[in-house]
């Protein structure tokens, strides 16, 4: 039994639109993920369902066993955390503790524990210094980590990042690719909607490929990458090692994972 | 909700009564407005909510006119109510409910019928400063990023254990506040990124900005003008000399 | 006879400079930190220039003092010369300065103000005061050429991101400057529409010559059409060539841009003693130089 199931699932809005056709997939306790697909292909409509923003117009999804139909949002969501796109849709308090408490307080943390797990966020993620700040006067890197601080402080078992990289500069992303490791080490479950392809290289997760409401691809990273032709017709790019490989006229060993595999590779056929 | 604010809301339809033009739109729901309110006895006011029902058929708007009636009902039958309790007697009653709807759905006539485009046309006609006009017009243009704003608002604090359908008066107030300041944040981000902007392609550059579009009344302007104008006046002179049986 | 050979030069490049950038210093009101450090930047017409760095390293700044919203609408400590085809930015009125220079912000959505396509184009040359006519004109001719002709009478939130972006850039290439900013085009389009918009630019550059500077953190979709990249650093310029010259350089990681994989591995390979024929802009070229050692 996964740790979240989709059965038979499919998704209409209100004015008729199909963003989701009968979608059938699990995600396992500790698996790292990554979703890709243009915009409008159901990336977000999906895991809006892993919490229980949206429920199913039919089909079923569970997680830990339960059903989402069964329980609110604010249940699910204690054990499912997602760290949306724009920080800007949730900082409002104000300061930066009480920012990152906001949540503990909803799930009905004990103080004690909404203390230690203040202070291990604010550390973890550098905003020690902005503790009484408010804020909205960080900037906009400092909003993301505190977004992922607020979210990561009530211990989530499934973590999810809905384009995390948006707007971020390489330090940034270096940054970030490092947490989700350790996150992922310490045994949490990862699933990550983005088009940064480049971003996701480096992470070579689970891909899971959407297209208009539908799961086209699903498998490792680096075999659903090089596959052309439904990189294509999923509009998504590839990243410009695989690209390389496919110019070179294809190794047997398959793609480049990083530059340096790459480097070797050429320095041995030279010779 | 969303289903009351459609009887208000521009939709581009093709239709003879939207190719009219605006100030022309407006005069006509004028007139059914006034009329509604001359009308002093039941068969009057019928006569006046079948035109405005007609002239809706005739703008294709027929199920929003509608809709914006059958919600109007719930008000008007408390006007019925309060009336008959008043001891008006029930005619009377009636006709003050069925003034109510009749003035609901002129007005809804208009504004279901006149793109905001034309709205602002209407304001600059007569007099309105550009700068209010255009308050004005970017406010409403905006509407629909508002809502998607507030419902990805919603979403992402639901999604930090916020309980937005449980608990009485006071906490469901208090838990508008995590909704409320990244809105009204946004919305003052947002203003700042529109002056920007506007600032960025010259605005208020010359004290005399042109216009792509322009009103220019056509031969069936005038013609639905002078008809509407003789059968207004029409009406007016039978509903105060004839006395209506009931 | 030396001096009016020099002047003449001199003439020549006055003439194909664009926008010049004299020891601009910029600090914001009530400010410690200054946001721009004695800055010296020089665009040629007809040129793609791409600005990197850091998060707060001043790019945006920079932006806004070359469309003349510093000094303008953001006063401050303004030190140093700003010259926009001859104009002095800071002595210049904004309606002159959108004519010559157009900016384009990061989310198309605060740029769109009005109910339709077409109105919104038509909203800078309406504020010049042009004719009825020769707005009309501008208007189906920018539509014409941006392939968004279809989308004239729609209202902007029936617009996805990419026809979004269009529009935007519609209304501004309205008012006919000659030098376009784009401040992070891409960041909320996909990769196949952040490359469509890039390929969208390439065109404008070649067909219509006009300059371009964009800011932008995804080097690796622009380093195929760009002529130059600039890299600031906390209010300073502190790279400025080729982007080849500049992403082999081993500096540029060090401030924190996004160094393509093939422009990293081509320095790694010149490492290794192996020499490719040039810099690769992408994947495909690396692939061609490697295919010929």
């Amino acid at each position: 039994m996964s740790l979240i199931e989709f059965r038979g699932v499919t998704f209409v809005h209100q004015n008729g639109v199909t963003a989701l056709s009968d979608i059938t997939t699990s995600f396992d306790k500790g698996e790292r993920v990554g979703i890709v697909g243009e915009n409008g292909a159901g990336k977000t409509t999906l895991v809006k369902h892993i919490n229980g923003l949206l429920k199913p117009t039919s089909g079923t999804v569970t997680v830990n066993g339960t059903n989402t139909r069964d329980v609110s949002t604010a249940h699910l969501a204690r054990s499912v955390g997602i760290a949306f796109q724009n920080p800007d849709h949730q900082l409002f308090s104000d300061s930066v503790e009480n920012e990152i408490t906001f949540a503990l307080r909803n799930f009905g943390f004990e103080e004690s524990v909404i203390k230690k797990r203040l202070d291990w966020a604010l550390g973890f993620f550098g905003l020690e210094e902005y503790r009484k700040s408010s804020p909205l006067v960080l900037s906009g890197g400092e909003k993301k980590r505190l977004t992922l601080a607020s979210i990561l402080a009530w211990d989530p078992e499934v973590v999810v990042l809905d384009e995390p990289t948006v707007g971020q500069d390489a330090i940034q992303k270096e940054k970030l690719a490092e947490i989700v490791r350790m996150l992922h080490s310490a045994g949490k479950t990862i699933i990550i909607v983005s088009h940064d392809v480049e971003f996701l290289w480096t992470l070579q997760p689970r891909l899971v490929v959407m297209k208009q409401g539908r799961i086209v691809g699903d498998g490792p990273c680096a075999k659903i990458m090089h596959d052309w032709p439904l990189m294509e017709s999923a509009r998504v790019t590839q990243p410009q090692l695989v690209q390389l490989y496919d110019e070179l006229q294809r190794r047997p060993e398959g793609p480049f994972l990083d530059v340096s595999a790459a480097r070797s590779w050429i320095g041995r056929r030279s010779e | 909700m969303y289903w009351l604010a459609g009887g208000f809301l521009f939709r581009r339809v093709i239709s003879p009564f939207h190719r009219l033009d605006p100030r022309i739109k407006l005069i006509v729901a004028a007139e059914f407005f006034a009329l509604s309110l001359a009308a002093s006895s039941i068969i009057a006011i019928s006569t006046v909510l079948v035109s405005i029902l007609a002239i809706a058929v005739l703008a294709r708007s027929l199920r929003r006119i509608g809709r914006t009636m059958a919600l109007s009902l719930l008000f008007a039958g408390l006007i019925f109510g309060l009336n008959l309790v008043f001891g008006l007697g029930l005619l009377k009653s009636l006709t003050y409910a069925l003034r109510f709807l009749a003035i609901i759905s002129s007005t809804s006539l208009f504004f279901v019928t006149t793109s905001p485009d034309e709205l602002e046309q209407i304001m600059k006609w007569i007099r309105i400063p550009r700068d209010i006009v255009f308050a004005f017009v970017t406010a409403v243009r905006f509407i629909p990023v508002v809502m998607l704003d507030t419902f990805q608002i919603m979403d992402a604090q639901k999604s930090r254990g916020l309980e937005l359908e449980r608990g009485n008066l006071i906490t469901r107030v208090r838990n508008m506040v995590p909704i409320l300041i990244p809105l009204v944040v946004n919305s003052v981000v947002r203003s700042g990124e529109l002056a920007e902007a506007m600032e960025s392609r010259g605005y208020g550059s010359t004290p005399h900005p042109s216009s792509l579009y322009r009103m220019k009344l056509k031969w069936y302007d005038w013609t639905v003008f002078f008809a509407s104008l003789l059968l207004f006046a029409g009406a007016l002179y039978i509903y105060h000399f004839f006395h209506f049986p009931f | 006879m030396r001096a009016a050979l020099e002047a003449s030069r001199d003439h020549v490049i006055r003439l194909t400079t664009l926008l010049r950038i004299e020891d601009l210093s910029f600090r914001y009101i009530d400010a410690e930190r200054w946001a721009l450090d004695h800055i010296d930047l020089s665009i040629e017409q007809g040129t793609i220039t791409v600005l990197a760095g850091q998060s707060g390293c001043g790019k945006s700044t920079l932006l806004r003092c070359i469309n003349g919203l510093i000094p303008h609408m953001y006063p401050g400590d303004y030190r140093g010369r700003v010259t926009l085809d001859g104009a002095p930015v800071d002595k210049t009125g904004m309606g002159e300065l959108a004519q010559k220079v157009g900016l384009l912000f990061q989310n198309p959505e605060n740029q769109i103000f009005m109910f339709s396509v077409e109105r919104d184009i038509a909203f800078g040359p309406e504020n010049l005061g042009l004719p009825r006519e020769e707005i009309r004109g501008r208007v189906d001719e920018v539509m014409r050429l941006l392939g968004i002709v279809p989308l004239a009478l729609r209202a902007p939130h029936e617009l996805s991101d990419g026809q979004k972006q269009r529009v935007a850039l519609a209304g501004v290439i309205a008012m006919r400057p000659k030098l376009i900013i784009l401040d992070e085009p891409t960041s909320l389009l996909d990769p196949k529409t952040a490359s469509e918009l890039v390929g969208l630019v390439h065109r404008l550059n070649r067909e219509l010559g006009i300059t371009f500077v964009i800011v932008e953190h995804r080097l690796e979709l622009l380093t195929p059409i760009a002529d130059r990249l600039v890299v600031m650093h906390r209010g300073l310029k502190v790279m400025d060539g080729t982007p080849a010259e500049v992403l082999t350089n081993p500096l540029a990681l060090g401030y924190g841009i996004a160094v393509p994989p093939v422009s990293m591995l081509y320095v790694d390979l010149l490492k290794d003693g192996l020499s490719l024929g040039r810099v690769p802009a992408e994947p495909r070229e690396l692939a061609e130089e490697v295919n010929q050692l």
